[in-house]
């Protein structure tokens, strides 16, 4: 069943497989601070989102709108910590450095990796990433947390724009705000987002209980995934680069 | 009733939404008056939200202008709005922000300049008319669904917006807190206060609108 037929698309890895992969690309761009394997980390996750056949046009679109975080950051680093060569200041005030850029192209590098981690999972349906999940043998309130957390990555413009608009007509403007009340208010947009998606998690691990989910200590399934060949390789590439990234960051002492 | 200026007028106003040809609303001409609660009912889908949308200007209009005190509103920016109109979205939880429910009142405030106690002070009498004062420092993500639904509503009326419109106030409320909401409907619209009302509570609208229209596919009735 599994073998690609030539003439049909190629059909996507078993999506447990999957999950190792974003897992390993999102703990390691959540942890480095470290420009150049973050960029390595970035390729890896761009050239597993073209092979998944995601569309990389909306996740840039996504990403465009998140530039203003970058450069905040970056000009934010830039004047409290600066570091490096300074490439721009204001009278004692250094404005812009390496340093600060550096850190924001993290910060932009790291959600960049975690988007596309998300994006991963594009092509596969809610029921088999449960699926996969009940068969990795989480426990299904985390196999719903994480089916809802990854829901919610495509989710996000929308309802960041619906809040933008709640709050700027509560007199709240970005725009007009100085920089240390726009963080403040950058993690304030987070709260409806991530509140949002935990609230459907929390519903959904309710409703699945009361049909009797975890009733019994195994459950059945209509249907099962087994690993083919490509699978098992892709579990050990993901493997391979697991221990290989680990011991350059300990090694490095990158953290 | 006293007052028959019109606090939002629509004149020849037609909307599609982008990329999508199904649905069109399309509005010659519609004024809500100031000091009075003016109801929009119809079924799922005929365009009240819309039209509310574009009434608040969180919209643009494809065609036509729609009026704010018998001024345009197409160039102004959301912040200028904000400061005349409130808006209560179908969803509440998209439009709570701070980790407590005093903050959520407070922080707007604050960030245009209020000393953070005259903020509380003006926070508290707001959660004590919406009987919420005891929930003050509760966070606001374990609150239900009515209980954010009032918070949301308090956090817009701190505001003192001259024009309101409130998509499905009523859903998730019991009787007691829908007679608070109708009531205080009712003295906003005394102080003269233009209230676009969206429901499709019947008995609620009966009791406490001024004015009742209908809407079916994007056109009023
Ligand atoms: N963002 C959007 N993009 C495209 N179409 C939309 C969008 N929002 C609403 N519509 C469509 O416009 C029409 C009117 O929607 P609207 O939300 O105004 O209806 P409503 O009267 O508020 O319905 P309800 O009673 O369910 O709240 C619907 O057919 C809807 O599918
Ligand atoms: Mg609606």
């Amino acid at each position: 069943m599994r073998g690609p037929h030539p003439s049909e698309p190629p059909q996507p890895p078993d999506p447990r497989a999957v999950f190792a992969l974003a897992a390993y690309l999102s703990l390691f761009a959540v942890f480095t601070q470290t420009l150049w394997l973050m960029g390595a980390l970035l390729i890896l996750a761009a050239s597993s989102a073209i092979l998944l056949h995601v569309d990389l046009a909306r996740v840039f679109k996504k990403l465009k709108r998140l530039w203003q975080v970058v450069f905040t950051v970056a000009l934010l680093q830039s004047v409290f910590s600066p570091s490096g060569e300074v490439w721009f200041s204001a009278g004692p005030v250094v404005l812009l450095s390496s340093g600060g850029v550096a850190k924001g192209l993290i910060v932009l590098g790291r959600l960049a990796i975690l988007i596309l981690g998300g994006s991963l999972f594009a092509t596969y349906g809610t029921r088999e990433l449960i699926q996969g999940m009940i068969q990795l043998r989480l426990p299904y309130e985390i196999a719903y947390m994480v089916s809802v957390g990854i829901r919610f990555v495509p989710l996000m413009g929308e309802e960041l724009r619906d809040s933008l608009t709640a709050l700027a007509l509560r007199g709240v403007v970005i725009k007009e705000l100085k920089l240390r009340q726009r963080l403040k208010v950058y993690t304030y947009l987070l709260l409806p987002t991530v509140a949002g998606s935990l609230h459907n998690a929390r519903a959904l691990a309710m409703s699945m209980e009361m049909r009797g989910f975890g009733a019994f200590p195994q459950r059945t399934s209509y249907f099962t995934f087994s690993f083919s060949r490509r699978d098992y390789l892709l579990l050990a590439a993901t493997a391979t680069l697991t221990l290989l990234t680990g011991a350059v960051m300990i090694r490095g002492g990158v953290t | 009733m006293a007052d028959k200026r019109a606090a939002v007028s629509l004149i020849d106003v037609r909307y599609a939404y982008p990329g999508s040809g199904a649905f069109s609303l399309d509005v010659p001409q519609l004024s809500f008056a100031a000091g009075v609660c003016t109801a929009v009912c119809g079924h799922n889908g005929s365009g009240k939200t819309t039209l509310g949308k574009l009434a608040a200007g969180l919209l643009r209009p494809s065609q036509g202008s729609v009026l704010l005190e018998d001024e345009d509103i197409a160039e102004w920016p959301l912040g200028r709005i904000g400061k005349q109109v409130g808006y209560l979205f179908q969803e509440p939880t998209r439009q709570i922000f701070a980790p407590t429910v005093l903050e959520e009142i407070t922080f707007p405030l604050t960030l245009n300049g209020m000393e953070e106690e005259q903020a509380q002070e003006l926070a508290r009498t707001m959660l004590a008319r919406f009987e919420m004062e005891p929930l003050a420092d509760a966070t606001t993500f374990m609150l239900s669904r009515g209980e954010k639904q009032r918070l949301a509503i308090a956090a817009i009326l701190v505001n003192r917006p001259s024009f309101l419109v409130l998509d499905e106030p009523t859903t998730g409320l019991d009787a007691r807190r829908k007679g608070i909401l109708g009531r205080m409907i009712n003295t906003l619209a005394e102080q003269g206060v233009g209230i676009l009302l969206i429901s499709h509570d019947a008995v609620f609208v009966r009791r406490y609108a001024g004015v009742t229209y209908r809407m079916a596919e994007g056109r009023m009735l």
